[in-house]
């Protein structure tokens, strides 16, 4: 289980108007195996710092570790899993081409963690394995994303809002499957999400990021048993979320 | 039980309808040219238009049938050189574009030599091509490949560019090399342009051999139009012109095809 951490990291963009600060000295320390959820407002840099945190942006200062790798070394291991708003499948490739493709990038194949028959299970597609992208609805395409993100057996699963396109029902169910999969993987996760209530219901850190340039508002553990079913206790937490949201620092 | 059938089951398949066209829209096509056909040999017949202006295409049909072993020989030497000129024209396009995505300067520094060629009326290169290379092949190669050229330039280097960004971020997290990325995102997603490339370069491949040939040459289908037009013989120029346009079109359908089985994903 790795642990990230985010030191005194700026990040500013050059904009025709000057320039563009999304994060001034932003400190973070993700305990390891912990689900991570990261809220805050529209276009504080919650997508950005996922970015930073894959490798896939470098930031203007400071450093970032994934363990005791830097973003790129972890890339390289392919310890991150990286899963977007959209599905990104490949139309030409089958739910089990898609799938398998995340194993012969790099450069090396991989050794999956799980075999491609195994993970089309576990996602619930099984039965799909020669389907199309094109015939499969949204939610079963988020599926396929999602088997495909740990395919190669990552250490981190850096999501970013991943079912936000989806209807409430099948984020539903897709909530409660990642859940499943984080408890058996044992992976660190650091979450984006817009939606308070997918935040109490999945994060054992939930971090209240403020607007722009961006800081730590606010940070709660929640303590409470998985599965959360208790819907007053879920609304409870997101109350205090919101609070955190819209008021000052804590 | 079979993916379609598990997904007809669970109602997840999606079935795209396409919007009902009009029943005499949709059998007209293959009418169409037999149409204009018709009408051309009725209004030549009306008007009594002397045929060494404009003749009926039963004389033209009848010329290419009579003489069919000659037309057929100078078909096959422009369809050599069109093959020929279009392979070279979309070869080196293709390694422009492809090693354009891979040194992204590279576009800006060829663009500006690309747009003079593309500038160039290349009608009057033609009798450069001709007085450089001779009578041979080689001019009529040239001067197809220098028409192909540039379509499929610009088709590959906006087809390797336009990849759906996440999937390109994914790629990217994943750690693939640029070449791993072209092989399985690049590639794939240039397809379809690849088919609006060669849909384009294939008529002007044609056209560019019988310019060429017109300008000089020991056979081939521009140099039949052009003993044709030297001899005021309006039959023979519409018949090798006929035997062009139909080659074009074959050329083009085949296209067509291809871009619906290879890059079927699209439809």
């Amino acid at each position: 289980m790795l642990e990230i951490r985010i030191r005194h990291v700026d990040q500013a963009f050059s904009i025709p108007q000057g320039r563009w600060v999304v994060f001034e000295d932003l400190n973070l320390e993700i305990p390891p195996g912990s689900f991570t959820v990261i809220v805050g407002p529209s276009g504080c840099g919650k997508s950005t710092l996922l970015r930073i945190v894959a490798g896939l942006l470098r930031p203007t200062a400071g450093e970032v570790y994934l363990g005791s790798l830097s973003p790129e070394e972890a890339r390289a291991a392919r310890w991150i899993g990286w899963m977007g708003q959209g599905p990104a499948l490949l139309p030409w490739r089958t739910v089990e081409g898609n799938i398998r493709l995340a194993l012969e990038v790099n450069r090396r194949p991989l050794q999956p963690a799980l075999s491609i028959g195994e993970l089309i299970e576990l996602v619930g597609l099984r039965g799909f394995e020669r389907a199309y992208p094109r015939m499969l609805s949204g939610g079963m395409q988020q599926r396929v994303a999602l088997a495909r993100t740990l395919a190669p057996g990552p250490r981190v699963w850096l999501m970013d809002e991943p079912f936000a396109a989806l209807d409430a029902l099948t984020r539903e169910q897709l909530l409660e499957e990642v859940e499943r999969l984080w408890q058996r993987f044992h992976a660190t996760v650091l979450w984006v999400t817009h939606d308070l209530h997918e935040a109490a219901r999945l994060a054992d850190e939930v971090i209240v990021l403020s607007g722009r340039p961006a800081h730590v508002r606010a940070r709660f553990s929640i303590p409470d048993p998985r599965p959360r079913r208790d819907e007053r206790r879920i609304g409870e937490w997101v109350q205090t979320i919101r609070q955190a949201l819209a008021g000052g620092d804590r | 039980m079979s993916s379609r059938a598990l997904l007809q089951a669970s109602g997840h398949l999606i079935v795209r309808t396409a919007r009902p066209a009009r029943r005499w829209l949709r059998i007209a096509p293959p009418f169409t040219l037999p149409a204009a056909l018709l009408a051309w040999e009725l209004t030549v017949h009306i008007l009594r238009v002397p045929v060494y202006l404009v003749p009926p295409p039963s004389r033209i049909l009848a010329i290419l049938w009579a003489e069919r072993g000659l037309y057929l020989q100078a078909a096959m030497v422009t369809l050599g050189e069109a093959i020929a000129g279009l392979s070279l024209g979309m070869g080196i396009a293709l390694g422009l574009a492809v090693a354009a995505t891979f040194y992204p300067p590279l576009e800006r520094a060829v663009m500006p030599l690309v747009l003079l060629l593309k500038a160039i009326p290349l009608v009057a290169i033609a009798p450069i091509l001709t007085l450089w290379f001779g009578f041979g092949p080689m001019p009529k190669v040239l001067m197809t490949a220098l028409l192909t050229f540039y379509p499929a330039l610009v088709s590959w280097m906006i087809g390797l560019q336009a990849v759906d960004p996440a999937a390109l971020e994914l790629m990217r997290a994943w750690n693939a090399s640029d070449w791993e990325i072209l092989r399985h995102l690049r590639w794939p997603s240039a397809w379809p342009y690849t088919f609006t490339a060669l849909k384009t370069a294939i008529p002007l491949a044609f056209i560019g051999a019988v310019v060429a040939e017109w300008t000089g040459a020991s056979g081939g289908l521009g140099r039949a139009m052009w003993l044709a037009q030297t001899n005021l013989d309006m039959p023979r120029l519409f018949a090798a012109a006929f035997l062009l346009a139909a080659m074009s079109l074959t050329g083009y359908g085949l296209a067509a095809w291809g871009e619906r089985r290879v890059a079927w994903w699209r439809s």
